[in-house]
């Protein structure tokens, strides 16, 4: 449901304006604040095919429209374990590269509270989880979730050694490399920003 | 010589002295009939848990539990780590200042619609818009998130000098799904129950900064949700102490209330026919399992009639059940406006509500035998979410999950495969133990009135 209308007269700067002071942006704000580590035991999980319709629906429950999951060629996380990536779209109103708006962002809003929970779960799980926003066009196009534009917001990426299935595997090379750079070191679920 | 402490002054509203303030309309459930001490923070149910003032269990589970679950730990002031916790890393973000270029409001009716799109594109699946009232408002400090002190702003005055500054409250409320609140009582029912907090929050957070950004002041903390939930229209309030909203029943999460200058046309209390039903229903009082909730009249508590709960007793279940689920939620699953939002609910809250007054009763009692016949006294219906079953016991170790062929540590794991997951199901079924514990089993720590 579209719910501007032509008779609000603060709509569009509500999609559009920037903000004063970019802390206003609670998607800004969050940029910096750490993210949990990964719990020490490791949880009983169900088989891989089970536990990607699992990811998929609890990415749905926090508020995503359309998840997938690629497998990815390059562990992000240093080790031999296979790691994923699990892309989650947000239907949308607005293209929240160019509404720069408060109400213009709030699928982002949305994103980042879809990928901060699946990361969480995933973590308190005992397996690594971190996000990232290299590649995410790419990623989107592989699982097939749609493209960012004003209709869609692709969320970031979630990177997991979860055992999951996939249909589609990629080499994620731009998703290791961002979060090396981050971190200084190949990236772990307990460090740097997203982690 | 002795001296005597002195006790410092609590704000109160009495609508006998407080001429500029008139009783506020709170709708028909509620009335403010007397002097209204305003509740200072410190004495809400958190605080007084966190300080060991409602025995130990609860001040062990609510500082040093850590629940068994990984959403339990995600979703919760439960958790393991608050770093993978939304609310608690959304506290500790930076707040952006007050724009100092004010929007100009020329029409305080449009900005109120404005207000109410904005909040429903953030998330919120009402917004309601009540008119500030000292009476409304707590007295000394601020509530937090977590329903704890600590937190909020730091807007000083007395709750009048508030009410003149910040004329009015917004809520935000965000409603929990009705097939997961069904498994209530597991951990089903508190994924839905915390989940939908964290976006209640996260909703309120946004409109905050927003109103920030229009240039004028958003006010957390200050505002009793409920009272400000009833000032705004969004629901009434019901036997069981909570928010009956008008398509959500009480399976909604307010959480907190904003106080702002910012110049809205506020709106009016609500008719849903609660307080009729309520006098007639009593099903909440019936099936909770603590007999928190009163069978008899509304009663006047600090100078506010309504009915009153015993949230001790409520509280004290918790710690008893933490480590099968964390939320009980009887009252708000079983009560009968709790119903999917589907036209046949809106039928019959339209048709209760058309009805006159005088002749609700025998329309109550008609929706109250429809309720019983076809929902029972109980949610009874089985609820499968992920890899739980609220089917299973609590504790009990089964695997239902459809096409698992995970050992998951359990001896007869190992003669599953994909195929024989219905076989499982059967050989579980004689652990089916939904809705534990009973009520006849907490009698045995609680006291009836």
């Amino acid at each position: 449901m579209r719910l501007h209308e032509p008779a609000d007269p603060y709509w569009d700067a509500f999609i559009n304006r920037p903000p004063a002071d970019l802390n206003n942006l609670i998607t800004h704000a969050f940029d910096s604040m750490p993210r949990g580590d990964v719990h020490p035991v490791r949880g009983e999980v169900h088989s891989p095919n089970v536990m990607a319709n699992h990811i998929k629906e609890l990415g749905r429950f926090f508020g995503a429209d359309r998840v997938g999951i690629v497998e990815l060629a390059a562990n992000p996380f240093g080790n031999a374990e296979p790691a994923f990536a699990v892309v989650c779209a947000l239907r949308s109103e607005y293209d929240t590269r160019h509404a720069l708006g408060i109400g213009g962002q709030a699928p982002a809003l949305k994103a980042l509270f879809v990928t901060f929970n699946l990361c969480a779960v995933i973590k308190e799980m005992g397996y690594r989880a971190t996000s990232s926003s290299a590649d995410r066009d790419r990623f989107a196009a592989l699982a097939g979730v749609g493209r960012q534009g004003p209709d869609c917001h692709i969320a970031e990426i979630v990177c997991t050694d979860l055992p999951l299935t996939a249909n589609l595997r990629d080499g994620g090379g731009a998703i290791a490399s961002e979060l090396q750079h981050r971190s200084g070191e190949p990236a772990e679920g307990n460090r740097g920003r997203g982690s | 010589m002795a001296i005597e402490p002195v006790t410092p002054t609590r704000a109160a509203y009495d609508p006998a002295a407080d001429t500029e303030f008139p009783p506020p309309d709170l709708g028909r459930t509620v009335h403010v009939v007397g002097t209204v001490v305003n509740v200072d923070p410190e004495d809400t149910p958190h605080p007084k848990v966190r300080r060991g003032e409602v025995g130990k269990a609860l001040f062990n589970y609510l500082r040093n539990t850590v629940a068994v679950d990984p959403l339990g730990r995600t979703n919760s002031t439960r958790a393991r780590d608050n770093r993978n916790y939304f609310t608690a890393v959304l506290r500790q973000t930076a707040t952006g200042a007050i724009n100092p270029t004010r929007t100009r409001i020329d029409d305080p009716a449009a900005m109120s619609r404005h207000i109410k799109r904005a909040g429903r594109y953030f998330g919120a699946d009402s917004v309601g818009i009540g008119r500030a009232h000292p009476a409304l408002l707590y007295g000394g400090g601020a509530m937090n998130d977590h329903g704890d002190t600590g937190g909020g702003d730091a807007a000083t005055g007395s709750p009048d000098e508030l009410c003149r500054r910040y004329p009015y409250v917004i809520v935000t409320p965000v409603a929990w799904d009705y097939g997961m609140a069904q498994a209530h009582r597991h951990h089903i029912g508190d994924a839905a129950y915390d989940t939908t907090l964290m976006q209640t929050v996260l909703v309120l957070t946004a409109m905050e900064r927003y109103i920030k950004e229009l240039g004028y002041t958003a006010i957390r903390g200050k505002v009793n949700p409920q009272a400000a939930a009833l000032a705004g229209g969004v629901g009434e309030l019901g036997r069981n102490g909570l928010i009956i909203s008008e398509k959500f029943g009480a399976r909604i999460h307010l959480n907190d209330a904003i106080l702002t200058d910012l110049p809205l046309a506020p709106d009016k209390p609500i008719d849903l026919g609660v307080e009729d039903f309520c006098k007639i229903c009593r099903k909440c009082a019936e099936t909770c399992p603590t007999n928190s909730i009163t069978f008899e009249d509304k009663q006047v508590f600090n100078g506010v009639e309504k009915y009153k709960i015993k949230w001790e007793t409520c509280y004290k279940l918790r710690p008893l059940v933490a480590d099968h689920w964390n939320v009980c939620l009887t009252c708000a699953t079983v009560c009968p406006y709790t119903k999917p939002n589907v036209w046949w609910r809106t039928l019959a809250v339209r048709t209760l509500t058309a009805t006159p007054t005088a002749a609700r009763p025998g329309v109550v009692r008609a929706l109250k035998w429809i309720d019983d016949r076809f929902w029972g006294k109980f949610a009874t219906k089985r609820v499968r979410w992920l890899g739980y079953d609220s089917g299973i016991k609590p504790g009990v170790k089964a695997c239902t999950v459809a096409g698992c062929t995970a050992q998951h540590g359990d001896p007869r794991g190992a003669q599953r495969s994909a195929g024989d997951t219905r076989q499982l199901i059967q050989l579980e079924s004689t652990n089916i133990g939904y809705y534990a514990p009973l009520k006849e089993n907490v009698n045995r720590f609680t006291k009836r009135s």
